[in-house]
């Protein structure tokens, strides 16, 4: 079970999450994180490179995933998508060359940022069935039985209500749908002077 | 997942990715389930009970 944070924690959590990524979207993600980004980091992680043929360099190298969500099982032409923390929109335009011009993908992230480029990158993929949008994973702007897939990388662990965000995506998928996420878990116990700390939530 | 509604919910791998000394990338799937699958659910973690024995004392308590 997670500590109850206060509401001054929780608000310097989200700006916190929020300023850093608004420096991802502003420069290349390598520098933010430790394992492999960009077009090394989407090899590795056995994407697709085939359907990527097209993606500008810029949405290649914002590549900052902790897995592959499409490796979870496939997306059908025609379905709908929603893409939750979409960043700059790589996984989002992806599945919308699955889905084909018969479906429809909605990327949403938390940070405006990431949205602009996101918004730009589909611009310049001319694929007419992408939305972008900001919000929050906790309350999503979308009706009931919405979609027949959520995918999401790395994006629920920054989320401060948990259990909130994932009835949130049951809500929005259809009856049948799928939930396919990448994540990071603890594989390891935190040191007793990490554990407890406010600044684990944004390092 | 399971808590919140999802149904086959599971972390199916490890994705090699040591996001910190202390944490990996790991993929987790799940399914909303159709009203079908909900019944059969519901029928399949239903403990049958069958109604209690009566047996009649006999003289002498045996």
């Amino acid at each position: 079970m997670e500590p109850r944070l206060t509401k001054k924690e929780e608000a310097l959590i989200r700006e916190t999450i929020r300023n850093k990524y608004s420096q991802v979207a502003a420069a290349s993600p390598g520098s933010y994180f430790r394992y492999p980004t960009g077009a090394e980091g989407l090899r590795r992680q056995r994407y697709p490179l085939d359907l990527m043929r097209d993606f500008p360099k810029s949405l290649i190298e914002s590549f900052c995933g902790v897995g592959n969500p499409f490796s979870l099982g496939p997306i059908h032409p025609g379905e709908a998508v929603l893409d939750i923390g979409c960043g700059a929109g790589l996984d989002t335009l992806l599945a919308a060359k699955m889905v084909g011009p018969e479906g429809r993908v909605a990327g949403l992230d938390a940070t405006p940022g990431m949205i602009e480029k996101a918004r730009a990158h589909a611009v310049l993929l001319a694929l007419p069935n992408v939305t972008f949008q900001v919000g929050e994973a906790e309350s999503l702007p979308f009706p009931d039985n919405d979609f027949d897939v959520i995918i999401s990388n790395g994006v629920f662990n920054l989320t401060l209500d948990k259990e909130k965000a994932l009835k949130e995506s049951h809500r929005v998928l259809k009856p049948g749908g799928r939930f396919m996420l990448a994540d990071m878990v603890l594989v390891a116990a935190l040191p007793p002077e990490k554990a407890g700390k406010i600044e684990n939530w944004y390092q | 997942m399971l808590k919140t509604g999802f149904h086959r919910a599971s972390l199916t791998a490890f994705t090699g990715f040591k996001t910190s000394p202390y944490t990996e990338g790991a993929l987790f799937y799940g399914e909303k389930l159709v009203a079908a699958q909900a019944l059969e659910s519901i029928i399949s973690q239903t403990v049958l009970v069958e109604e209690p024995k009566v047996v009649e004392c006999a003289p002498g308590g045996a």
